[in-house]
């Protein structure tokens, strides 16, 4: 073995010991909230060292036999996951420091699902996927239960963890069918089995490729996979929930762009159908089913099925320009969700988080900057321009319309609509209603993570950081080329 | 798609071999058997005194811990005998990975010693 | 820059008034409005001197506004002697109107508001005569519009106030319409909106034809006549007038302003403008002189017996607007242009003057409770009789007269030289100058003589009006008086050619100035006769024999109610277009926008919220919910894809 490998590889070797390490490092200090800080704390740090790693790397390279990939797409979706999970973890302390949860688990558990989801966006053969896929869901399941004497908490880990296996069920069933068709578990091999025209229509492949495909939309939570979303959204406690709203998603994502453009160009056409299926159902289903929300959390996962459905246009164009606008709106989508978690997180009163909407009732004359943060990033959720919320839409619509996917292009259009319905709902609560007892001042770091996304998702229209962004995710994307029969 | 069938052909015999036996077995004693029931005999059996209660009560969910850590190492069992086998063919690059997953599973191992996961009380 | 100051004083004055009256108080923006507004008329009179006496012309480009293809319109100026006769008609009487009302409206809450309508009227008023291109002119037009819009609705807790306004609006749109598609036809034809462009192409097209709602028609006769519907409409002719007795709900010194001089001439002027292309038209003329004639007889049939001092007065200015169309369309646009001119003087003297009299009985505007008045408010009583005079034209033919002597008898003498068929021009002209004259002695009788029919504590306080309003009334009785005088060798005497230069168009064979000199000897007294038997028998009616109106009124009843009820013409309207035009709306209304409009949108927010709610259903908590919604997700999409592929791509 050529030691050489081991360069490629070094992100996720880094953050494999990094987490080992920690956990020995965890259970070895006596005082548990103390090495719960140190640890999140230290996490941090790995993740960070891990993306110093990933900027390190250069051009592509395929080891262990073609299963794993290094390349421009996977850099650039591996800077963001670990940029959303270092996020995320920053915004865990407040939350978890007054739940008495703040152990030393939790951090050590999300460097493991962000282990696998770097492997998920590295992914380049069937096994690689599903290992990394588990190691992600696995983690997950746990921190979706990490209030182990909350009932809601509870509920949410069991039911993640059965339907996830469900999932995961079909998605290994849909592999084993795709093996058993191109006798092959390698993208590469499975791209040249699949290019021959007579398996355009060959029926284990279509089986095999629906039921993959379904295992992954389970994971981005497309409509109908979606239905433990809400739930466990709702369920989990906050910091876990903005965490799953975030990096998973990314994830999930990278796989499902890999896996249709370098695995099954050949059947480009049908795979279209069933993300263009996906992409009209989850777009109406989250904007409808949203509005009827009253909390917080809910609504927020409702709306992030909906922007997986907008995400999902940009991989229907199957183009260039729509993996670019994929990952353009991947990246707009994550700033904006864990700035909204934040201001979740910043909804406390008295010591204790409330998450109805109606708490927010007339924020804004008591506390003027937050109710702002918030509007501006509803705003850019419901794609106000010239807030990033509206490029990011339009990163996906442009490539959607020049492929001819009118009819999808227009329910988007409708679909957007009728989302910023509720989200400028929240707008209106908190300006102009009734002024409810106001919120604690926001904790620091939330603070931070909440101001951030703000301006970043203000800021987007400047070129030097749109431009950056959309330079950056079109660089990445022209890797991931569709090799069209 | 023929052949494919012809070689599942003895596994289908099996498995309808089991059925019939296994069905067969089952459905026998409701013909053939006596049935005289009375309280004593359907009542539940503890040796040498009366059932304190029901049969169906919960165990300790220790017992699951416990077997559930026990599967952890069964399956590492299950990884070690294909690996012994071949070892002559994976040379260094087989032995070390074999190393790693049973560093990894050795920290687990440690991670639940040390969490107490292994004490009964 | 002095043209401009003419223009953009009002403009001004309007701005401070409308923005920062409330700030700068009522009384300063009296003043500075009205100061604007006679420095603007003291320098229209040094143009007029200039332009008109001294013959220069100029075009003064502001700024442009639009380029857009052919389309090339710029604020521009067009000055010469029409612009400089309408500068000093528009900027004097306002001036004048604009005093006035410091003392009529005195009483008033929103005096700033009042003077800076009355401003901006006269911006756009000035903006109307002085554009050098059709584009800028319309919006003179529609400036207008809306200013008397306003003004008339000045009272808007008033709802006839309201009504009027709207009425006059919407009245005015119709002609606007026909004005806007002239424009758009002569654009359309000569690929310009700039007046010298026009006029030097539209000798191009005499005698071609177009395609105009499916018909080939002549094009500058079309055109000509949709231009003049413009005109109708804004000088209240007949079919269109109906709005200009109904806008005396505004205050009179409005009335003065925008419905005797200024706005309601601006059809007479418009057509004057156009000169050029209306002399290629002469069946358009023809339409001209028609309508101008009936309208001249309409308006004075009407004026007979009406008992609200305004409306008699408007019904007067209805019809002598019909001379003045008269005069344009057998080509005298001079004279036309002169009656406009002398008109303004006497016509707003008699507005002015009737706000005196309401003025002076606490806002009595019936007639029939008024009388004796003469010696209560005297001064008030020779400006009225100074303008009764002026409008029924009293004068000794060949020497001397009041102001409407000329132009009056002028438009008439051209009426019969113009041989119209049967000389209907003429003939109608005269006997709408006999009652003209018997209306407005019967106004002057009913009001200043007799013994009072008011209330003797509203007789008893009837006062004379402060000086702020008899000053305004002395310089127009003043105009009344010498108007004619003075200025009618200028208009339409021997220097008339020279005067107006090259403003007004006459055709080669137009010589209407010429013939109106050589009528037979008797028409000329033809009008003075008409005259004197108007007078004659008004002053047998209203004071010889009192009892005499209203027997004759028993008599002919029908024939009464034909005139007293304005020839059932808004009961006409009512039918055939008011009613049917609220049906549609309320059709509209209830069933498009009530029913299928709001119900589409209320039914569509009504199906999102039960949609969100089945939606919401479907959320059952449970798990076995959850797993058989991806099974059926699976089975779906397995079932579809199948059966796609065997049927062939269906969505691609």
């Amino acid at each position: 073995m050529d030691s050489s490998v081991l360069y490629v590889v070094a992100p996720e070797l880094i953050l494999a010991i990094g987490a080992i390490s920690l956990l020995m490092l965890g259970v070895f200090t006596s005082n548990g909230e103390a090495a719960g800080r140190t640890v999140t704390w230290l996490s941090i740090a790995v993740l960070i060292a891990t993306a110093i790693a990933v900027f390190q790397g250069s051009g592509s390279s395929l080891v262990f036999g073609g299963a794993f990939v290094s390349d421009g797409f996977t850099r650039f979706l591996k800077i963001v996951i670990l940029i959303g999970a270092a996020l995320t973890l920053l915004m865990t302390f407040d939350n978890f420091g007054r739940a008495k949860l703040l152990q030393f688990e939790y951090p050590v558990l999300v460097l493991l699902a962000t282990l696998g989801m770097l492997m998920m966006v590295s992914a380049n053969d069937l096994i690689a996927l599903y290992l990394g896929l588990e190691l992600q869901s696995l983690a997950l399941y746990v921190i979706a239960a990490f209030k182990r004497d909350d009932v809601q908490s509870s509920e949410a880990g069991l039911k993640y963890f059965v339907l996830g296996a469900l999932s995961s069920g079909m998605l290994l069933y849909g592999a084993s069918m795709l093996y058993g068709v191109t006798g092959s578990t390698s993208y590469a091999t499975i791209a040249a089995a699949a290019t021959i025209p007579e398996m355009s229509t060959n029926i284990g492949l279509t089986f095999g490729l629906v039921f993959v495909l379904v295992g992954l939309a389970f994971k981005v939570a497309a409509v109908p996979f979606h239905m433990w979303t809400p739930d466990v959204y709702q369920g989990a406690p906050t910091p876990v929930t903005a965490f799953f709203a975030g990096a998973p998603k990314i994830a999930a994502m990278a796989l499902l762009l890999r896996f249709t453009q370098a695995a099954l160009p050949g059947i480009a056409p049908q795979w279209q159908q069933i993300v263009i299926f996906l992409a009209i159902a989850s777009m109406v289903l989250g904007s409808f089913a949203a509005i009827g929300q009253n909390n917080i959390k809910r609504l927020l996962a409702y709306s992030s099925i909906g922007n997986v459905g907008f995400a999902l246009i940009g991989l229907a164009a199957n183009n260039t320009e729509g993996t670019a606008g994929v990952l353009i709106y991947l990246v707009i989508y994550v700033a904006m969700t864990l700035g909204a978690f934040a201001c979740v997180l910043a909804m406390q009163r008295n010591g204790r988080n409330v998450e109805s909407i109606s708490d927010l009732s007339g924020l804004a004359k008591t506390n003027l900057t937050f109710a702002t943060i918030l509007a501006v990033l509803m705003f850019s959720l419901a794609g106000i321009p010239p807030l990033a919320g509206f490029w990011a839409k339009w990163y996906v619509f442009l490539p959607a319309i020049k492929a001819g996917l009118y009819p999808l292009s227009v329910i988007g259009v409708v679909t957007s609509v009728v989302g910023a319905y509720y989200y400028l709902r929240v707008v209106k609560i908190m300006f102009f209603d009734e002024t409810a007892e106001g919120f604690s001042p926001p904790e620091g770091r939330t603070f931070a993570v909440m101001a951030l996304s703000a301006a970043f998702v203000v800021a987007f229209v400047l070129p030097f950081v749109g431009g950056t962004v959309v330079d950056a995710a079109t660089a990445a994307a022209s890797v991931l080329v569709p090799a069209h029969p | 798609m023929m052949d494919l069938t012809s070689q599942y052909l003895p596994i289908a015999i099996f498995i309808g071999v089991a059925l019939f036996i296994g069905g067969a077995l089952m459905v026998a004693p409701f013909l053939v058997a006596v049935r005289n029931p009375d309280p004593e005999k359907v009542s539940a059996y503890e040796c040498g005194f009366n059932a304190f209660d029901d049969a169906r009560m919960k165990f300790d969910v220790r017992f699951y811990l416990v077997s559930i850590l026990f599967i952890i190492f069964d399956l590492e069992i299950a990884f070690l005998f294909p690996w012994a086998a071949a070892f002559r063919e994976i040379g260094v690059f087989g032995f070390w990975s074999m190393m790693v997953f049973l560093g990894v599973l050795t920290i687990g191992f440690i991670y639940e010693w040390k969490k107490g996961a292994l004490e009964w009380d | 820059m002095i043209y401009a100051a003419i223009v953009f004083l009002p403009l001004a004055g309007a701005l401070i008034a409308g923005l920062f009256g409330r700030v700068i108080g009522d009384r300063p923006s009296e003043i500075i409005t009205t100061a604007f507004l006679m420095i603007a008329a003291v320098l229209s009179w040094v143009v007029f001197v200039q332009v008109g006496l001294g013959h220069e012309t100029r075009e003064i480009t502001l700024m442009r506004w639009i380029t857009s293809g052919e389309l090339d319109v710029s604020w521009a100026l067009k000055i010469d002697t029409l612009t400089s006769v309408m500068l000093v008609v528009v900027t004097t009487v306002s001036s004048l109107v604009h005093l006035y009302s410091i003392g009529y409206m005195h009483e008033d809450d929103s005096r700033p508001r009042f003077f800076a309508y009355l401003s901006l009227f006269t911006f756009a008023m000035l903006m109307l005569v002085t554009s050098g291109n059709l584009v800028q002119m319309f919006f003179g037009w529609e400036g207008v519009g809306l200013a008397s819009y306003l003004l008339i609705g000045f009272w808007y807790k008033k709802p006839e106030a309201n009504a009027a306004a709207i009425k006059a609006f919407i009245v005015n749109r119709v002609g606007d319409f026909g004005f806007s598609l002239g424009v758009f036809g002569l654009f359309f034809v000569f690929h310009t909106v700039n007046l010298d462009a026009l006029f030097a192409a539209a000798p191009s097209a005499v005698g071609k034809t177009f395609s105009f709602a499916g018909y080939e028609v002549d094009i500058l006769t079309t055109l000509s006549l949709l231009l003049f519907v413009g005109a109708m409409g804004k000088s209240a002719q007949f079919l269109l007038h109906t709005w200009l007795p109904d806008a005396m709900e505004g205050p009179t010194p409005v009335s003065a302003l925008i419905h005797a001089a200024t706005m309601v001439t601006a059809g007479v002027f418009m057509v004057a403008r156009l000169s050029p292309i209306f002399e290629l038209a002469p069946n358009a003329l023809i339409v001209v002189t028609f309508i101008g004639a009936i309208t001249a007889f309409f308006a004075a049939t009407v004026g007979l017996v009406q008992n609200d001092i305004k409306r008699v007065i408007a019904y007067s200015t209805c019809s002598q607007l019909g001379y003045m169309f008269v005069a344009c369309g057998i080509g005298a646009y001079g004279v036309g242009i002169f009656h406009l001119f002398t008109h303004a003087f006497f016509k707003a003297l008699l507005f002015l003057g009737a706000g005196s009299v309401i003025h002076a009985m606490h806002h009595e505007q019936d007639m029939r409770a008024m009388g004796g008045l003469r010696r209560k408010i005297p001064w008030t009583f020779a400006a009225m009789l100074i303008g009764t005079l002026a409008l029924t034209g009293v004068g000794i033919p060949h020497l001397a007269g009041f102001a409407g002597f000329y132009s009056k008898d002028a438009i008439i003498e051209a009426a019969y030289a113009a041989n119209t068929p049967n000389n209907y021009a003429f003939w109608l002209l005269v006997v709408a100058a006999l009652m003209t004259s018997f209306y407005s002695w019967r106004l002057i009788f009913m009001t200043f003589y007799g013994e009072t029919r008011a209330d003797h504590h509203t007789f008893d306080h009837a006062h004379e009006s402060p000086p702020t309003m008899m000053v305004p009334l002395a310089v127009l009785s003043l105009g009344a008086v010498l108007a004619g005088l003075v200025f009618a060798p200028y208009f339409m005497g021997h220097d008339q050619s020279e005067f107006w230069g090259a403003s007004i168009f006459r055709g080669e064979h137009n010589h209407i100035l010429h013939e109106m000199h050589e009528v037979p000897g008797w028409v000329p007294y033809s009008s003075l006769i008409a005259m004197l038997a108007g007078f004659a028998i008004a002053w047998v009616y209203y004071i010889g024999a009192p009892w005499l109106p209203e027997a004759t009124a028993r008599t002919f009843r029908p024939l009464y109610l034909f005139l007293l009820n304005k020839w059932y013409f808004d009961e006409l309207y009512n039918l055939i277009f008011v009613r049917p035009a609220f049906a549609i709306g309320r059709f509209l209304w209830k069933g498009g926008d009530g029913a299928v409009i709001d119900g589409a949108i209320d039914g569509t927010a009504a199906g999102v919220v039960r949609v969100t709610d089945r939606v919401v259903k479907l959320q059952t908590g449970y798990m076995y919910h959850y797993a058989f919604a991806m099974l059926i997700g699976v089975a779906a999409i397995l079932t579809w894809l199948t059966y796609n592929g065997l049927f062939g791509g269906v969505l691609k």
